[in-house]
């Protein structure tokens, strides 16, 4: 599904936010990328969603080499994935099935098409008895389920999701952990980015560790709950 | 057409939302088409006075006492001939002392104390209302001047011209001012636009993230820049038939005497069309420059 091949980001000044990094990520696989702040995660994303090119190195994902795509091809590339931020980024003024409709309406789906996925996904993260709440009246767990909605009431192929718990307590980000794994579960891909190892611990997948731009470790999860995670050498 | 709706949704809410910003750029459209409708009105009633003077305008022959029997039927053959009269009429000098008496009844006994009638008879020429002719009537008017028997030639055509030209420049100086107002308010709608796509800059950044079409990205605000460019021109016509309607209320009679007794007209249906599509587009140029603005501001549209 994805494959990094020598990638690197300079910005000004030469500073390096990845450097040299090659990993592969298969169809259907749960992967998270850990490090510290400034390891490279969120750049690793930016570049997947194609907000900013790498400087060298390819980057393919599901057969499509990023840095080739037309300004009409990074839409359509953007309608198959997913994605779920740490701020949420709902729209206040929306109710949560606006926010949630919000994404088959501009994608031009019929508003039958629009009802019945949007209820579907609202019922599939338990919030169907909040549709016509508004942001500011649900608690961090909520909005965070209300974006995972909005993630995938288009069927992505491949969720992005950037410290999606990084604004909840233990507890509420483990359901939203168990909310990922079960679109995993359907078979679609899902990269995680998180610096709570803890998380990433009980919840046992493989997990890449960016340190500098560079991938530091690689540890390899079991597929169930509160497994030991091992060190791995290899990509 | 769910685009469309989606668009015309958007841009009514956050219309709605931006109302005392909005409200600015409707000002200044309604000024801009204000102005131009209020030219478009003054132009076209001048224009229909003059061409009313214009249709009416004669070509006066004074026929010298002295002309002989031959040389006024040469006058005569030369005015029937000529392609621009329409017609013609002898004014003799007995039907020109009745006028004279009739027009000016308090001169009368100054001209019964003359032994003689001092009036010319003359011909009283029609000219056709082609405005092409122009330079053919002053050719005829020369060639009649120099002609044997002619005391004098008198046209109404050169002032007409005058006055036509002063309108024609009123016209051009209007059309200047009017496109620094049309240019204000296309800016000030775009700048309006660009500040609710300031304050939309969330629902933004989702769309580009969601790969969102870009009708469905730019469409909304180019639609409110309609709305606000339309409702500006709304404003605008209604001021103007509320300025017409007071002008003729308290001065109409006045303006009657000035417009040669015929009244004011209020503009017609075409312009009134015309001036509404232009707030329309006007607004929507705005918008689409709001847009681009947008864009390049937040790095989204």
């Amino acid at each position: 599904m994805i494959e990094a091949h020598h990638l690197s980001k300079v910005y000004d000044r030469g500073l390096y936010a990845l450097r040299d990094l090659s990993l592969t990520v298969e169809h259907g696989e749960f992967v998270f990328l850990t490090g510290p702040s400034g390891a490279g995660k969120s750049t690793l994303l930016r570049l997947l969603l194609r907000q900013e090119l790498a400087s060298e190195g390819e980057l393919v994902v599901d057969g499509e080499h990023l840095s080739d795509l037309t300004a009409s091809q990074v839409q359509a590339y953007r309608r198959s994935i997913g994605f779920i931020f740490q701020d949420f980024k709902l729209i206040p003024r929306k109710t949560v099935l606006e926010n949630v409709a919000f994404v088959p309406r501009v994608l031009s789906a019929s508003a039958t098409q629009q009802r019945r996925k949007t209820f579907q996904v609202l019922k599939w993260v338990g919030l169907q008895h909040r549709m016509n709440a508004y942001p500011v009246e649900l608690s961090g767990g909520e909005q965070q389920r209300v974006a995972i909605a909005r993630a995938l009431v288009n069927d992505p192929m491949l969720v992005l999701a950037d410290e999606p718990t990084g604004n909840l307590d233990p507890d509420l980000s483990l359901e939203i952990m168990n909310l990922l794994r079960e679109i995993n579960a359907r078979g679609t891909t899902v990269l995680v980015a998180t610096h709570d190892r803890e998380l990433i611990r009980r919840v046992g997948r493989r997990a890449i560790t960016l340190d500098h731009g560079q991938i530091v470790e690689v540890m390899d999860g079991d597929r169930g709950d509160g497994v030991v995670v091992r060190p791995v050498t290899a990509v | 057409m769910q685009v469309l709706r989606y668009c015309f949704e958007e841009a009514t809410a956050s219309f709605w939302r931006g109302r005392r910003s909005g409200a600015m750029s409707v000002m200044t459209s309604a000024a801009a088409i204000f102005v131009l409708g209020a030219l478009l009105m003054l132009t076209e009633n001048l224009e229909r006075v003059i061409g009313g003077w214009e249709s009416a305008a004669e070509l006066v022959v004074y026929v010298s006492d002295e002309a002989t029997g031959d040389e006024r039927a040469a006058i005569e053959r030369r005015i029937s001939a000529s392609a621009v009269a329409r017609s013609h009429t002898l004014v003799s000098k007995s039907d020109a002392l009745r006028r004279f008496r009739a027009d000016f009844a308090e001169l009368a006994s100054v001209i019964d104390e003359l032994d003689s009638n001092p009036l010319p008879a003359s011909y009283e020429v029609r000219l056709q209302s082609d405005p092409g002719l122009g330079s053919a009537v002053d050719d005829f008017a020369d060639t009649l001047r120099g002609a044997a028997g002619v005391a004098d030639v008198r046209y109404d055509r050169e002032w007409i011209a005058r006055i036509s030209m002063g309108v024609t420049a009123l016209r051009a100086l209007g059309a200047l001012v009017v496109f620094a107002l049309v240019v204000a308010a296309a800016l000030t709608v775009a700048n309006v636009v660009r500040l609710a796509g300031h304050t939309r800059r969330g629902e933004l950044e989702i769309m580009r993230l969601v790969g969102a079409p870009l009708a469905y990205v730019r469409g909304p605000f180019v639609v409110e820049g309609m709305l606000q460019g339309g409702v500006g021109a709304a404003v605008a016509l209604g001021m103007l038939w509320g300025a017409f309607a007071l002008g003729e209320f308290y001065y109409g009679s006045m303006i009657a005497t000035l417009l040669s007794a015929t009244p004011a007209t209020f503009l017609p249906v075409e312009l009134y069309a015309i001036l509404l599509a232009g707030g329309l587009a006007v607004g929507s140029v705005g918008g689409m420059v709001g847009a681009r603005r947008t864009a390049r501001a937040e790095r989204t549209v």
